[in-house]
């Protein structure tokens, strides 16, 4: 299991990064909000609306599974008539005209059953494909706010774990256990077939199972989840202490450590014994249930029988038919629990499914121009925490490179996202081009202004697919040029396959200085009217850093541009300079300004220069 | 309960291993067997029991022999509910026990302060000790379930020949040589699941990539363009998926239809029989029943094969670790409490060449390294890790490599650039084996110093503000600023700092660049403390600077010294 951090918080400073903002400033009780799950109502509608999508489909599929499955009935139903035609001492022909009819039985029945379970597969897949595909579409689309409320790691067992586990059980389990219901089904008509009263014996064992899976499932449920639990704590006590252990050995904490792991381990352990032990217990009552079908059907066959009301062969196929039982009915409640966490997982599905769309007015047109004002903005990130950003105006002419700096917590951080549209501000307006940026729309303002933040994530794939995102036509020359405007063709050129080469997780590894180019390179493709640079170029090394700087620089040149300066050479380099502390804007003015005035700034320069 | 290490010694190999384990787990393992045994036996008679009843009770219509057939079958159900009930339990407590115990050593080992060289990679060692630790334990599944469904086998076997020798021949050859031929397909079907499986597994590792990545998305208005990529792979996803659903469905077919032709041989030649007078009409019918039944045992009998095979390959790996090499070979001197000087003498490892390094008892010395791998070996000099490094190395004045571990860990603490935070607090994460008698003061002392206490203000929880593992919940700066505060609580009289500086901005660094040398001039006894950087607000805080370039000191001086004079040093270290 994987216990990697579920968001990569990127090589940033001390500042959180952009967008995990509220979970530094919260309160314990006004924790992330939930993704909402559907009700079960909701759910099966979901499924439904995916079944209306191909109804013949659907209908052929179950119709074959039902023909198979009457198919697999013949063979017992000929072995009773042979029991009765050996008793009743036909010629050798009867018996070989039963061995043919079973064999031809065989044949029908392996095709149908063949065709059924790939049809059955083949409705479920579709369903489930266009049920994923709606389900990222609608996270991929979440509206800023939402985004920053919910947590990443909830979204992302919706898209990774629910799914995976609704792929398994349509998979694995969902030709099987519409065969096996089918079986069932059908073989209790067989028995009803050959004489009602047999079939009633039969059915006389289905309370006996409703019983054993009742008894079951309220008290294994939470023990499953305790156990899945217990798990996941093993395995971040574990995983936390082995992925550490350099730390553990240079702390010398390696039996505190150990202490833990046995104690998570022990504590799993005991739950998963818990849980089987129930689960051998309803083993021992499918037994009973089994015992009370079978029992029941041949004391009523031998009443029958004695009451000449049927014959013993009948009674023998009633009994085959009853064994032939044990199988699916014993599937279809051990599988009981999986199919049920399938329908949890769908649930949760056909929850993200059921987010509302955000209103976007969608501005028929853009911003005019390309000139950035923020006015009397203010935000806090909790009611009662203290202010982010306290009544700030800014003005940025077109095509002005302007750079924000201050300490960590000055709100340099929280300006970015507000002024990129990512967090609206509890207060005060911000206007691109003259359009306040609530009125152009989140669709709108995402086309004017890109964001180069302190998390980078290099998406997995090749290079050049992951420079497309940004503008999905571009051709490689293209992606070339914007690589070489930022100065990393030439690293880019030396990996092994060019921009073919599959970066991101599972590919080539690149530093954390290649990715910060790759960003610059997505942003000269996209060629937005304002910019807002506020990456992390520390992680870098200076040298490094620097080269980051020069091709901010390139891929900013004539762009109206804010840049959270976490050098001081990034403010150098900038048209004005903007200092904050503590939410507010203390100093503005140029570099050189503000050096010769000897303020804030000035003290900060000195001690950058060390 | 078995939690002692164990008394023997650490098994050489696989074989060992596995009979270790069957030893130390003898009586649930010995009862399990038995019980599922038992239970296969009372399986086999199911069919048995059903002929018995229809030629002793239905055909004779004695109401006596059916009082005595449904007795038996009930006493019948009874025991095989109840050998399955314990005997599953058995096995399963002795396999969890086992996981139980081979997790633990394993991460015993691992965490084990001489390190070890098994030559596995760092993802395999914590393979290792999650998934192998769990499937070699498998080995007593695999065990108690082949026992059992063989026991199954020989029951029916006798059965069957007891009923008509040739018959019986005829189903024991047949069974295994119908489930021989579906071998030949199976192969293919699990080809293709395979593929299957890799296309759905890239789907799903695309939108856990993409959703990794929404707010980077997000900012660079890329979302409708991840939407349609995801939408393309996810249809090739269902494209393979379908594929591989259709070669499923052909072996499911294939496989129904052979069982029932198999059948229909069988039937044929028992009523043939039948009709000849060889057979009883209840014996037709066991004779059927077993058919049908056998094909179970024999099916799972072939993947206990599987079971055995992956047990191995993860005792295999298991065994490796165990017994790799320790990575040093420490002494067994202890220093005494006093004011220790670090002392390097012509040292080479790795990339250093004949490196001359002094930190005297209150100094804080800095090295600037042109090349990142100059810096790690220092790191694991300094650590002890650096088995076989030429040149001598002292710590108060014995050789590092003669100093007993507990020691050296003890004066030493090698602060790495890599060093993570644990899942708890803020608190037990500050709060380390030297850290114990520390008070809030002394922590909030050393938050401060690392620029860390906005941690603490900004929560209402403060010091016990929760922290997830590997400390998920906080920035790169914010963690970075916390490991250094925990160095500082940790107190050593030997610190040294690898890059501790590098998710910070300039601002903070210059208050934790005071803040960490003011609080380690303050030790008393001495302490000696050196930071390995290129930050210049850092390096300007030391008293002396130390320069390597390409393995050699190249320069010695103050960082005012050396920017004055040093072009190379201007350039590696000014911005």
């Amino acid at each position: 299991m994987s216990t990697e951090p579920t968001t990569e918080a990127g090589p940033g400073e001390t500042e959180p990064a952009t967008g995990t903002g509220p979970r530094e400033h919260q309160g314990p009780d006004s924790g992330p909000e939930l993704l909402p799950t559907a009700t079960a109502k909701r759910t099966g509608a979901v499924l439904a609306d995916g079944v209306r999508a191909a109804p013949r489909a659907t209908a052929l599929a179950v119709a074959t599974v039902l023909a198979g499955s009457a198919a697999g009935l013949v063979a017992p139903w000929v072995l009773g008539s042979m029991v009765d035609d050996i008793s009743a001492g036909a010629g050798p022909d009867a018996i070989l005209r039963s061995a043919v009819l079973i064999a031809a039985a065989a044949l029908v029945g392996g095709i149908l059953v063949g065709l059924g379970a790939w049809q059955v597969s083949r409705v479920g897949e579709t369903i489930l494909a266009r049920l994923r595909e709606r389900v990222m579409e609608r996270v991929l689309h979440m509206p800023a706010a939402r985004l920053e409320r919910v947590r990443i790691g909830d979204l992302l067992s919706r898209v990774g774990d629910d799914v995976a586990v609704v792929t398994t059980a349509i998979a694995r389990n969902g030709p099987e256990v519409v065969t096996a219901l089918a079986v069932v089904v059908l073989t209790t008509g067989g028995m009803t077939a050959l004489d009602w009263r047999l079939g009633l014996a039969g059915l006389a064992a289905v309370p006996f199972y409703v019983w054993a899976v009742r008894w079951y499932m309220p008290r294994s449920g939470p023990y499953y989840a305790r156990e899945r639990i217990a798990m996941g704590e093993r395995s971040h006590a574990l995983m936390g202490a082995l992925r550490g252990r350099g730390t553990v050995r240079a702390y010398r904490l390696e039996e505190e450590h150990e202490q833990r792991i046995a104690d998570r381990s022990r504590t799993a352990m005991q739950l998963t014994l818990d849980v089987f032990r129930l689960f051998t217990r309803l083993g021992a009552r499918m037994n009973g249930s089994e015992f009370v079908g079978l029992g029941a059907v041949l004391v009523v066959g031998f009443w029958l029988v004695r009451g000449d009301l049927a014959t013993v062969g009948m009674v023998t196929a009633a009994a085959l038919y009853f064994h032939r039982l044990f199988g699916p009915l014993g599937f279809l409640v051990m599988n009981f629990n999986d199919v049920q966490q399938a329908g949890a997982s769908l649930a949760r599905l056909a929850g993200v499914v059921d987010l509302p769309t955000a209103r976007d007015p969608g501005a028929e047109e853009g911003p005019a121009g390309s000139s950035l004002r923020v006015e009397g903005v203010s935000h806090t990130y909790a009611p009662g925490a203290p202010k982010a950003l306290d009544r700030v105006d800014l003005r940025v002419a077109p095509g002005e490179r302007v750079a924000l700096v201050g300490a960590s917590g000055a709100g340099k951080t929280t300006l970015a996202a507000v002024v990129s549209g990512l967090r609206t501000p509890t207060s005060g307006t911000v206007y691109l081009g003259g359009t306040p940026l609530d009125e152009l729309g989140e669709q709108r303002v995402r086309e004017h202004v890109f964001l180069v933040s302190q998390e980078t994530h290099v998406f997995a794939g090749t290079l050049l697919d992951d420079l497309r995102l940004a503008r999905a036509g571009a051709t490689a020359a293209e992606a070339e040029e914007a690589l070489d405007a930022v100065d990393a063709l030439d690293w880019v050129r030396a990996l092994p396959e060019g921009t073919a080469t599959v970066v991101g997780e599972g590919g080539h590894a690149l530093t954390a200085e290649q990715a910060q180019h790759l960003a610059l390179a997505r942003l000269v493709l996209a060629d937005p009217d304002l910019a807002v640079l506020d990456e992390a170029t520390a992680e870098a090394g200076s040298s490094g850093a620097r080269r980051l700087e020069r091709a901010a620089v390139a891929a900013t040149k004539g762009r109206t541009t804010l840049v959270v300066a976490h050098r001081l050479t990034q403010a150098q380099t900038a048209d004005r300079v903007v200092v904050m502390d503590q939410g507010r804007i203390v100093e503005e003015g140029t570099h050189e300004r503000l050096v010769a005035d000897g303020g804030r700034y000035a003290r900060l320069w000195r001690s950058w220069q060390g | 309960m078995t939690e002692a290490p164990a008394p023997e010694p650490v098994p050489a190999t696989a074989r060992e291993l596995r009979s270790r384990t069957l030893r130390r787990h003898r009586g649930r393992v010995t009862l399990g067997v038995i019980l599922l045994s038992l239970h296969q036996v009372c399986e086999a008679l199911v069919p048995v029991a059903i002929g018995l009843t229809i030629d002793l009770a239905v055909s004779t219509g004695d109401v006596t022999a059916l009082l005595w057939c449904v007795g038996g079958l009930a006493l019948l159900f009874a025991v095989l509910a109840s050998a399955y009930r314990f005997g599953a339990r058995f096995t399963l407590d002795a396999l969890e026990r086992e996981a139980h115990l081979l997790r633990l050593e394993s991460a015993r080992r691992i965490l084990h302060p001489r390190g070890e060289r098994s030559g596995l990679r760092s993802g395999e060692v914590l393979a290792v000790a999650t998934s192998d630790a769990e499937q070699a334990a498998t080995y007593v599944r695999a065990w108690a379930v082949g026992i059992a469904q063989a026991t199954g086998i020989v029951v029916t076997t006798v059965v069957l020949l007891t009923i008509n020798i040739p018959l019986g021949l005829g189903v024991l050859l047949g069974v295994p040589l119908m489930l021989l031929l579906l071998r030949v397909p199976a192969a293919r079907i699990t080809r293709r699941t395979e593929a299957k499986q890799a296309t759905a597994a890239r789907a799903t590792a695309m939108a856990t990539d993409l959703v990794g990545g929404l707010r980077v998305l997000m900012g660079i208005g890329a979302r409708h363009n991840a939407a349609l990529r995801y939408r393309e792979v996810s249809d090739r996803a269902l494209t393979a998926s379908v594929g591989a659903a259709a070669t499923n469905g052909l072996y499911k077919g294939l496989v129904t239809a052979t069982g029932a032709l198999f059948l229909a041989c069988v039937a044929g030649t028992a009523g043939w029989m039948a009709l000849r007078g060889h057979l009883t009409v209840g014996e037709l019918v066991i004779v059927v029943g077993l058919a049908q039944f056998l094909a179970e045992p024999v099916q799972v009998l072939g993947m206990v094969g599987q079971m055995f095979a992956i047990a191995r390959a993860s005792a295999q790996r298991l065994v490796r670790l165990l017994n790799a090499p320790d990575a040093v070979t420490p002494g067994n001197r202890t220093l005494p409490d006093a004011p220790h000087a670090v002392e390097l003498r012509g040292v080479s490892h790795r990339t250093l060449d004949g490196v001359d390094l002094t930190v005297a008892p209150g100094e804080l010395v800095g090295v600037l390294t042109t090349d990142p791998r100059d810096a790690e070996s220092l790191v694991e000099v300094l650590a002890g890790r650096a088995e076989g490094a030429g040149g001598t190395t002292r710590i108060g004045g014995v050789p590092v490599s003669e100093l007993d571990l507990t020691s050296l860990r003890a004066t030493v603490l090698v602060e790495e650039h890599d060093s993570v935070l644990f899942e708890g607090t803020l608190r037990s994460n500050l709060v380390t084996t030297d850290g114990r008698h520390r008070d809030d003061t002394a922590l909030l002392a050393a938050l401060a110093a690392a620029a860390a206490q906005d941690l603490v203000t900004g929560h209402p929880r403060g010091l016990d503000r929760p922290v997830t593992d590997h400390a998920a919940n906080l920035s790169g700066g914010q963690r970075q600023r916390v490991a250094l505060a925990r160095a500082l609580v940790a107190d050593p009289p030997v610190l040294v700092l690898h890059d501790p500086t590098t998710a910070v901005d300039a601002v903070t660094e210059e208050v934790i660049a005071r803040g960490t040398a003011e609080l380690r001039a303050g030790r008393a006894p001495l302490g000696a403390t050196l930071v390995i950087a290129g930050s210049p607000a850092l390096l300007a805080r030391a008293d002396r600077v130390v320069v390597l370039r390409e393995g050699r000191v190249h320069a010695l001086g103050t960082h005012a010294q050396l920017a004055e004079d040093d072009p190379h040093y201007r350039e590696a270290v000014l911005r």
